[in-house]
Order: structure tokens, then sequence, then C-alpha cells
């Protein structure tokens, strides 16, 4: 299972290096929503650690939504996703692997959209390791849960407007913590911080386990 | 999809008035009960009594997406039709009481917190609650095949009653203005007086007839319609 993953993963990161959309259009829409944060609500308040956080996580959980739904709009433009899911495992495998590489380049899009946000808003990092692991850990949460609700929208109408619909709510405890804990972390709360991670690691571990239980029954 | 036969017994058409009838009936003695027989608050004044209807209402909205966590489990597990017009009924009608629970907050909150709205947990997490369930029904509205709206409602529908659970905590979880739970204490009686118990008890029971009532002429539609989408 494990082999089969990996190859799915692989097959994914490779896909997305020959044909990078889903990471540009992602990092593009973090930077449109940072530039305009500052614009709207002015560099003051914008450099608050709570606003910075709550926007940098909600802008990446809209990330995670368009980087997942064009992963899936690959495989369907292709005819490869019922090929994938007639393999022995193959459901399984199809969630492993996109979870796995959706990680990876969320990891790499919060890297950078994390980077513009300290540039541009001029944020001060008092704890730069706890902030590192919040973020890693807040990623790691958000890819199970937004695949889940991808799949369940797979082929409908108006999929773009509802997959945010069905997702966020879901994501709401996630989405808090990694805030607070994110806050936590720039403002040099290093209880606070790692406080937030140990929830966001217990998130990250119930979404994966709902995502296994239940995206093999969800495709059909 | 091969077979194309639904047993249907007629046992909710049967209950279905005598269920009406007792919802009536006991609907009219908690309002009387309510309005009439509950003393006086010590603080609030008369504005409490809208407690009998918010609390129900608060009970009928879990009570209805916990039955829409089951029927979506027996869909999966049987393909039983059944529970699939059992789910959508129920959060249908949970939809409903979601949404004149939180009209029914919103009214309490503004004389006894000074505003319609504020951001507080169990506000938040309700208002959470009711857009996940709006999700569902939405989800539902765009599946054309039965079999697959049934399958990916269902799941969805395990997944959003996580929620049931977190709005009923948030105020435990958060520093919050709403008060603590008063009837469903950790280690402890409710903390109200006798005959405002009971009357709360009466509303509880009064509404979770009309759900009842609600319940057996939506999936009395629901299977019929069920019936036309096999035999068309």
């Amino acid at each position: 299972m494990i082999d089969r993953i990996g190859l799915v993963a692989v097959r994914e990161l490779r896909a997305e290096r020959r044909q990078p959309d889903g990471v540009v259009a992602a990092v593009t829409f973090i930077a449109v929503l940072v530039l305009l944060e500052s614009l709207v609500v002015g560099p003051q308040t914008a450099r608050d650690p709570d606003v910075a956080s709550a926007l940098f996580w909600l802008a990446l959980a809209f990330a995670t939504i368009l980087a997942t739904m064009r992963s899936f709009d690959r495989e369907l433009e292709d005819d490869a996703l019922e090929g994938l899911v007639a393999l022995p495992g193959g459901r399984d495998a199809l969630f492993g692997g996109k979870a796995l590489s959706l990680t990876i380049v969320l990891l790499l899009v919060a890297a950078v959209g994390g980077i513009l946000s300290i540039v541009l808003l001029d944020l001060r990092v008092a704890l730069p390791l706890h902030l590192t692991l919040v973020v890693l850990l807040g990623v790691l949460a958000l890819p199970p849960i937004v695949i889940v609700d991808v799949v369940l929208a797979l082929r409908l109408r108006a999929r773009a407007a509802l997959v945010p619909i069905l997702a966020l709510p879901v994501l709401v405890p996630q989405l808090v913590a990694a805030t607070r804990g994110a806050s936590a972390a720039l403002s040099g709360d290093a209880i606070g911080a790692l406080s937030w991670a140990g929830l966001l690691f217990a998130f990250a571990v119930v979404y994966t386990v709902i995502g296994l239980t239940i995206v093999p029954a969800a495709i059909e | 999809m091969t077979d194309t036969t639904i047993p249907r017994g007629n046992t909710l058409p049967r209950i279905r008035p005598w269920l009406g009838i007792a919802a009536a009936a006991s609907f009219v003695v908690a309002s009387v009960m309510a309005l009439f027989w509950a003393p006086t608050d010590a603080v609030q004044g008369d504005v409490y009594r809208i407690l009998y209807i918010h609390v129900p209402l608060a009970w009928l909205s879990y009570l209805a997406f916990v039955i829409v966590f089951l029927a979506s489990v027996g869909w999966l597990w049987t393909k039983n039709e059944l529970f699939d017009a059992i789910a959508v009924s129920s959060a249908e009608i949970g939809v409903l009481f979601t949404g004149l629970f939180l009209i029914a907050g919103s009214i309490w909150a503004k004389p006894t917190w000074g505003v319609w709205w504020t951001w507080e947990p169990r506000l938040v997490t309700t208002a959470i609650m009711f857009v996940m369930y709006v999700g569902y029904l939405l989800l539902r509205g765009l599946s054309t095949d039965f079999s697959r709206r049934a399958t990916r409602a269902a799941i969805f529908g395990i997944i959003a009653v996580i929620d049931v659970p977190i709005v009923h905590l948030s105020v435990l979880w958060a520093n919050s203005l709403h008060q603590l739970p008063t009837v469903l204490r950790a280690g402890g009686s409710p903390a109200l007086d006798s005959s405002m118990l009971l009357t709360l008890m009466v509303s509880l029971g009064a509404y979770t007839l009309i759900y009842a009532y609600f319940m057996t002429a939506r999936i009395s539609i629901e299977r019929a319609r069920q019936g036309r989408l096999w035999t068309t």
C-alpha cells in the first residue's frame, strides 16, 4: 500500500512540475489577499498578529481547495481517474497519494505565502521555530478534508461554489487552532504556540483517518 | 440499481393524524405552562420565557442532525432507500429548526445582551452548523443519479455530525456570554426551579412530537418521490 501511495504521490508531483498551474494559482491567490488586506484594513491593523495569521490561514484554506480541485480536474481531463480506481487498492492509494503530494505542494505554497506575508506586512516573528512547527502541522491537517469534499462534489454542477461551502465549516477547528498558534508564535507566546500545535497534530490525525475511511466509499 | 421494487408499508400515513393531534395538544399545554404557569425569573423577568422555545429548538436541531448521521450510516451499510428518505427529511427539518433556533436566540439576545448578534462561540458554531446542513442539501440538490446522490450525501452527513458536540460544548471550551448548560450538566442536577424544569420538559416533549409529525409527512413525500424515480 505504501508503495502505491508513493507512486501516486510521485505521479502527482511530476504532473504538478510539468504543469504547475495549481501551485502558481495558489501562491498568486495568497499574494493578492495579503496585498488587499493591507489596502482594505490599513497597514497598522494588517500587521496585527491575529489579523495577519487569520488571513494567512483563510488564504491557505482557499489555496488548498484550488490546488485540490486542479489536481482532480487533471485526472478528469485525461480520463485517468477510472483507471486509477480500478487498480487493486487504487482508492486508498488515490487518497493517500493525493494527500501526500498536496501536503508537499501546500508546504511550498505556505512557505512562499508566509515569506510574502512577513516581508509585505513587515511582521516581527518572535519564535520562528514555533511558527514553522505550527505551519507544518496546520498544513498537514488541510488536505484530507478538502480531498473528501472535492471527491463528494466530483462532476457536479457548481462544484467551485459547493466545495468551499462543504469544506470550510468542517475545517473551522483547524483554522482556529492554526490562527491562534501562528499568532502566539508571532507574539512570542511559546507555550500557547506549542499547545495549539499539539491540537493541530490531533486534527491532522483525525482528518486523515476520516479521509482514509470515507474516500474509498465516496469514489464510485 | 437493479432492484426496482421498494416495499412500502402504510404505517406512516396511519399514525400521522394521531401524531398530529398529540403534537398540537402537547404544544397547547406547553405554551400555556410556559406563558402562565411557570414562575417569572428573578433576574430576567418574563423575557426568559423564550427559553421554552429556544431550548426545544436547540434540542431538535441536535436530534435532527444525529438522525441524519444514523440514517446515513444505515444507507451506506444496507443501501435501503428508506434510510436515504429519513436522512433527507431529517436534514430539511433540522435546517428549519436550526434557523428558528438562531432567530429565537437572537430575539432573546437583544433584551439580555443588548445586541441581536454577537461573535460568541455558541452563536457562531450554531450558524456554522446551519451552513453545513444547507451545504448538505445543496449537495443533494446538485446530484441527479439517485444512488450517487444518496452516497455522497450520506458521507457528508457522517462528517457534518462532528459539529453537534462542538456546538453544545463550545460554551465550556471558550469564554462565552452564553449561559452554561443548565439541564445536561456534567456532575450535577439541572440548575432550574422544579416548575420551570417541568415546563421545559413538557415543551421538549411537544416539540419532539412536532418533529416526529413533520418527519412522517416528509418521509412519505420522499418515499413517493423515490417510487416515481424508480418507475420512470
